[in-house]
């Protein structure tokens, strides 16, 4: 790692800003890339056998999307927010959703100051960079509803006063996939607003054992210890690479796959009801944010087929009757994908 | 001995109540019934226990197969109690092997598991029946024997009930350590010979059971045959003008049997078993009533010198029988099956030609309708049809020709130049861009139809590169890596490819000598 960060990153962490006027667009890229590869492997220490779902987050860091990761307990989701956190070094809060959570507990309230007499706004642990959304569907719809402006806005209204939430801002939610009891399944409306749906899995064979080698020889009880990770990104640095992400080259080709891939989800044997326009959005911002995280200078149809199962499969509804077989949305996708012609000039 | 004493108020009673006139005449002489039974039994098992110790099922088989001769034992001892001429146990017992002769064999063998035994016993034993005889009587009494079975099943469901109750008792009794399972199951765990007592205890038990039921159950069919006989042939009636003869003394006698035996009921019921109609036991005892050989009998013409004779009186009944209220007649009608049975039989009601007509327009609509929903159904969920269909499909389009338009480009190799590598060459110059096309194609159709990779429209490069590495080729792997980069950049990055790369490639294609026209199909 240390050759990695003798590049422009720690040592002089300027250098990662951009200065259009004397860099040209090609290093900048490249710098950009070596940024975004040193900061995946730089999570790979801390979360060990989920590189995809490192990829993935990563990817919706650049594009500037949220991300639900869904998995059962234990496989390190908080943990991976908690290692983003510290490599980010931007403000990290975490809300713990409960049954009784209320909507003023996300975004914040007004309180009465005896001393001056007035009421004080008191901000909610919204107001931060990174929001780790723990179990969001623990809490109730009321609550659950609290996060839509904020995750599509940016912004909270507070007392008839919008305020807007420092950038970078990204929530991460985690949720568990059984149905277990006093849970609130979310509503369409957001689940539409979370860009990716991460399913995260049981490592493999080696890396699980590599996991629990290192576990056990940490001082911490059961738990991977994040302070070692090194802050390579600063909170300013998020714009640029998303800036950065955004102008990556794509040609009209791939941009009609996405669309193309999107359409053939609203008549889809098999599907209820398809995505949205904003599944296309996505689709092609994630495309960019993996293209960027490949290193390549601009999008292929391969980059926008490997993210589209986690754009699309929390925005379909997948037919009663392919329930009942006992099919999942995974599955229908990747049929989907397998008949939908790739571009070719 | 006479009939009049007889022990039990005989009269008609449904099957049921037979039956438990049965269990109380077995109460009443419970002592000698119980006694013979076992003195008679439990003798005969321990000999064949100690026969056969070593074959304790064996012997309780045997036991069981000899119950239909025990049972004469109690029944004689029934039938002499009816009348009041109760043996002792003595005499019961000697007369068991006098009463064993008849058709013992029978009894044993092919009517052993007739299951209105009981009912049919006292035929053979008291009425000495044989061969055609029996069997009339048999059809005149047993058409109602159905109680008789069921007494018998209910009968082996006692039996073990009664059985297994005495073992389970014996078990609660033993000593709590002896009972302990453990024990138990070490005696199990020893070999057979070493718990043969266990079976011959249980065999003892059973011929306990058989001490206790057996008498209930001979005394049982012994008064569903006494009810059956008093239904036919008016017993009761009998014994009422018996007990009238011995009150009025021998004078009425004539008048009694003028006035009472000779009445249609009985006799029309008992017609052609009157001869035979008493048991045995009695019919040779002096106060017995057979009819005589000589009697005229009821048919016979009488009152000849009357005004109105029998004859014409008998027809004059007969008339008035046959007219109303006596003779109803009753239509009803009722479902039936009738065609089959009768096929020559017309039509109640004849269909006329155009019903006919129209029903089989009616038919003929009726199976368009079930075509039509059917096709309905299935363009409905054509989709669904049409993806599963596809899905089962799969498998076998790996083996089926390859197509010549894929990806939106020509891959079919008769649409490919000659020589590609000098065609590419001549492009590269003017348009870099058609001349990488053209590769790609080349590729693509070598891979097709060489190399038979089940390349379809929705794999993008990325994942033909990964079917690639399956061929295990890496000449081959790294060419299509470095034309699939050039291409990709091009195609989707807009970057021209640098010009030294053309000929690069076309060497390499030739090196590797691929030519998707070849037609031996065999790549190297």
């Amino acid at each position: 790692m240390s050759e990695e960060s003798s590049l422009p990153l720690d040592g002089e962490p300027a250098a990662a800003t951009p200065q259009p006027a004397t860099e040209t667009a090609a290093s900048q890229l490249q710098r950009a890339t070596q940024l975004v590869q040193a900061l995946r492997e730089e999570l790979g220490k801390a979360l060990i056998g989920q590189q995809t779902v490192i990829d993935d987050v990563l990817c919706a860091l650049l594009a500037g999307g949220h991300v639900l990761i869904e998995g059962v307990p234990g496989l390190g989701k908080t943990l991976l927010v908690r290692a983003l956190a510290r490599c980010f070094g931007g403000q990290f809060a975490r809300i713990q959703f409960t049954p009784d959570l209320m909507p003023s507990d996300v975004t914040g309230h007004a309180v009465y100051d005896l001393a001056s007499e007035q009421f004080k706004l008191r901000r909610g642990p919204v107001f931060t960079n990174l929001l780790l959304a723990d179990e969001i569907n623990r809490a109730p719809a009321k609550t659950q509803a609290a996060l839509l402006e904020v995750m599509q806005e940016r912004q909270v209204t507070l007392e008839g006063n919008a305020l807007a939430v420092p950038r970078p801002f990204m929530v991460l939610a985690t949720q568990n996939p059984i149905d277990q009891e006093g849970t609130y399944p979310l509503p369409e409306a957001e689940l539409d607003r979370f860009m990716l749906k991460l399913r995260m899995d049981y490592p493999a064979h080696a890396e699980e054992l590599e996991l629990v080698r290192q576990v056990t020889r940490s001082a911490r009880s059961d738990m991977l210890e994040v302070t070692a990770l090194r802050p390579l990104l600063r909170e300013r640095d998020v714009p640029v690479l998303q800036k950065i992400c955004a102008e990556l080259p794509i040609d009209a080709q791939v941009l009609d796959y996405a669309v193309r891939l999107v359409r053939a989800t609203r008549d889809w044997p098999g599907l209820v009801f398809g995505a949205g326009p904003r599944a296309s959005i996505a689709l092609v911002r994630c495309a960019r944010a993996r293209a960027l995280l490949r290193g390549g200078e601009f999008v292929t149809p391969d980059d926008l087929k490997a993210c589209a199962p986690a754009v699309l499969r929390h925005r379909v509804r997948l037919a009663p009757e392919l329930e009942i077989e006992g099919q999942d949305v995974d599955r229908v996708l990747a049929q989907l994908l397998d008949q939908v012609a790739a571009p070719r000039s | 001995m006479p009939l009049s004493d007889a022990a039990v108020a005989v009269r008609p009673r449904s099957p049921w109540e037979a039956v438990d006139l049965g269990v109380r005449l077995a109460q009443r002489h419970a002592g000698l019934l119980l006694a013979s039974w076992a003195l008679l039994t439990v003798p005969l098992l321990a000999v064949f226990s100690l026969l056969l110790w070593r074959y304790p099922s064996v012997a309780l088989l045997l036991f069981w197969w000899l119950k239909p001769a025990f049972e004469r034992l109690p029944l004689h001892i029934l039938s002499r109690a009816l009348f009041g001429a109760t043996p002792t146990l003595g005499q019961a017992l000697r007369a068991w092997p006098g009463l064993l002769r008849g058709e013992l064999l029978a009894s044993l063998t092919w009517r052993r598991f007739s299951l209105s035994r009981s009912f049919t016993l006292p035929l053979l034993q008291l009425e000495n029946l044989r061969g055609q005889a029996r069997r009339q009587r048999l059809d005149a009494l047993g058409r109602r024997s159905g109680v008789a079975r069921w007494l018998t099943l209910l009968g082996i469901h006692i039996e073990l009930l009664l059985w297994t109750g005495l073992l389970v008792l014996i078990y609660l009794l033993l000593p709590t350590d002896f009972a302990s399972e453990s024990s138990w199951l070490a005696l199990l765990l020893r070999p057979p010979e070493e718990w043969l007592w266990l079976e011959h205890l249980s065999n003892a038990c059973y011929a306990l059971v058989l001490v206790v039921w057996e008498p209930i159950y001979v005394a049982c069919g012994f008064s569903l045959y006494l009810n059956r006989r008093s239904e036919l042939e008016a017993w009761d009636l009998e014994l009422a003008f018996r007990r009238l003869l011995e009150r009025l003394g021998q004078a009425s006698l004539v008048l009694l049997l003028s006035l009472g035996l000779w009445l249609p009921h009985g006799a029309v019921l008992a017609q052609e078993t009157e001869q035979t109609a008493m048991p045995v036991s009695l019919a040779g005892s002096a106060t017995c009533l057979l009819p005589s050989e000589d009697n005229p009998g009821p048919q016979a013409p009488r009152l000849t010198h009357q005004p109105l004779d029998s004859q014409q009186a008998r027809r004059e009944i007969q008339a008035l029988l046959a007219a109303p209220p006596f003779h109803r007649v009753e239509e009803r009608i009722d479902w039936g099956w009738s065609a089959a049975d009768e096929p020559d039989a017309p039509p109640l009601i004849r269909t006329p030609a155009w019903l006919q007509g129209a029903t089989a327009v009616i038919e003929v609509l009726l199976w368009a309708l079930l075509v039509a929903g059917l096709a309905l159904l299935a363009w409905r969920y054509r989709d669904w049809l049409r993806l599963f269909a596809v899905r089962g499909q799969t498998a076998r389009e790996a083996d089926a020709a390859p197509p010549a338009q894929l990806f939106g480009l020509a891959v079919d190799p008769r649409s490919l130049p000659d020589d590609l590598p000098a065609s590419v060459e001549q492009l590269w110059a003017v348009d870099p861009r058609a001349a990488l096309a053209l590769l790609y194609r080349g590729l693509l159709s070598h891979l097709l139809h060489q190399r038979r990779l089940p390349l379809r429209a929705a794999h993008t490069e990325g994942e033909v590169l990964v079917l690639l590495q399956g061929l295990d080729d890496p000449a081959l792997d790294a060419f299509a890596r470095r034309l699939l980069d050039a291409w990709q950049a091009l195609a989707y990055g807009s970057r021209p490819p640098p010009a030294e790369l053309g000929p690069e490639l076309c060497d390499a294609w030739r090196q590797l000598g691929l030519n998707s026209r070849a037609q031996a199909g065999v790549a190297p």
